[in-house]
């Protein structure tokens, strides 16, 4: 497919060119390609709601997630969906096991859905979440369901990314959920207690109440919602709170910001990260100059500061 | 689409640097024995790919809606059913009448000799039996997905 033409099925959400569209910006060396197409469609990006899910493995994220699809396209709202899953740390492979939650959803409504391996990223997220977010945005997705890794305590990276963070957690956790209080319980604008049918749901939502009372974001009360995801009892409600914090996020502006300035701060990052490498390719492994630096035992850090300061970088 | 770096001779060995290889399992058919397709998906997870499994009773129409989504380099069908001239040729058929041609299709289980060069002959290849050593498989589907990639990226 010619970018031209994946830019332009992007803008007419054709599926096969977004789906492309994603691959190439989850190729690294296809980074001159990647631009082009994010330069392209960013123009048509900021219409779409982005709705973050996050919480540990097993709780039922996923399943969440089709029942989710279903609601929202039967009341004719476009929605897509990413999914993060881990890679090895060993081999470098990954099974993407979230789709196999939701497909019967996804084949139903003709979602678009697409698993995204986090290759060794901390955080939860994947560096191409990031730009596959803005493709789905300009193919005109009214919502952008985002999937974290199974979520420790400290992967947040998805506040940055989402308009709307969902903590998912179930019954069971509720009395150690003063243990994990730092971290994934200050980034939700809505929780949520699933598997409500278990033993312990109604204590669990009672203990992230009290929690959750002392914390405020602003005008925002925070809600805890209880959901059964097989009879999706809870999800009326659960949609609601969605629609009513996606409004309060689309009014302020301040996420958009924040998600900027976050993008901003990523690429630019990669950005010195490439300069460097090059550079420390062309002009340092290659010449002459570490070897003078090991002859007169300059510390490593001297030396890379020596370095850095006597070089002009180029872009 | 400058994909050219990955095309120069003695160079395939980078084509999937920087993406693994994505791979699609499905038994589209009446067939619930999946242990063999379990043991397939770790095998190619720990050979470093990235592997999705489309679960129990997918419709061929809906392994090919994954298969376009995920932009995946393999979809590679299993049956133990007998069902495997039928059901794979469908999966062909819809994958023809979309128009793609960059996702490579590789098959497997209990396959006869006989039916394998029909198989070959619809574009699904390899169609190995139990007993086959994994590496074997490992082998043949990287071969089919560098076929696959390289299609992608000559665009």
């Amino acid at each position: 497919m010619e970018l031209k033409s994946i830019v332009e099925g992007i803008e007419r959400s054709d599926t096969r060119s977004v789906a492309r569209a994603i691959s190439i910006v989850e190729t690294e060396s296809l980074h001159v390609e990647r631009n082009l197409i994010i330069k392209s469609i960013y123009p048509k990006t900021g219409h779409a709601g982005i709705i973050g899910i996050t919480g540990p493995p097993g709780i039922g994220k996923s399943t969440m997630i089709g029942n989710l699809c279903k609601i929202l396209s039967s009341k004719k709202i476009k929605v897509s969906v990413l999914a993060v899953d881990a890679s090895s740390p060993f081999s470098g492979g990954s099974l993407l096991g979230n789709r196999i939650r939701m497909q019967e959803n996804l084949s139903r409504y003709g979602v678009f859905m697409r698993s995204l391996a986090n290759r060794g990223l901390n955080g939860g997220l994947s560096r191409a979440v990031w730009d596959a977010v803005d493709i789905l945005d300009a193919a005109g997705n009214d919502f952008i369901i985002v999937e974290t890794v199974g979520a420790g305590q400290a992967d947040l990276d998805i506040v940055n990314l989402a308009d709307t963070v969902i903590v998912v957690l179930g019954p069971g956790l509720g009395d150690q959920i003063q243990a994990i209080k730092a971290g994934i319980m200050e980034i939700g604008h809505i929780f949520v207690v699933n598997k409500i049918d278990r033993e312990g749901s109604f204590i669990a939502i009672k203990d992230l109440e009290e929690t959750l009372a002392f914390s405020t974001q602003g005008e925002w009360k925070i809600p805890v919602y209880g959901t059964n995801s097989l009879t999706t009892e809870g999800y009326d409600d659960l949609i609601r709170g969605i629609m009513d914090h996606s409004e309060l996020a689309k009014s302020s502006m301040e996420f958009r910001k924040k998600r900027y300035r976050e993008e901003m701060r990523i690429v630019m990052q990669d950005e010195v990260s490439r300069i460097l490498n090059r550079k420390f390719k062309d002009m340092i492994l290659n010449g002459s100059e570490l070897e003078k630096l090991l002859e007169s035992k300059t510390d490593p850090y001297s030396a890379a500061r020596k370095i850095l300061k006597g070089s002009t970088v180029k872009l | 689409m400058s994909g050219g770096i990955y095309l120069e001779n003695g160079k395939s060995q980078l084509l999937f640097k920087d993406k693994p290889i994505k791979i699609l399992l499905a038994k589209p058919g009446i067939d619930g024995h999946d242990r063999g397709i379990l043991v397939l998906a770790k095998a190619f997870r720990d050979a470093g790919m990235e592997v999705l499994y489309a679960g129990l009773l997918p419709t061929p129409e809906s392994v090919v809606e994954t298969a376009v989504n995920e932009d995946v380099d393999v979809v590679a069908l299993s049956l133990l059913n007998g069902a495997h001239l039928t059901v794979f040729r469908k999966v062909a058929d819809i994958m023809r009448s979309k128009g793609i041609d960059d996702i490579a299709l590789v098959g497997g289980g209990t396959i006869p000799d006989e039916d394998k060069p029909k198989l070959e002959e619809i574009g699904v290849t390899g169609n190995y039996g139990p007993g086959t050593p994994l590496s074997v498989i490992i082998e043949h589907v990287t071969t089919r997905a560098a076929e696959a990639r390289k299609r992608k990226l000559s665009r």
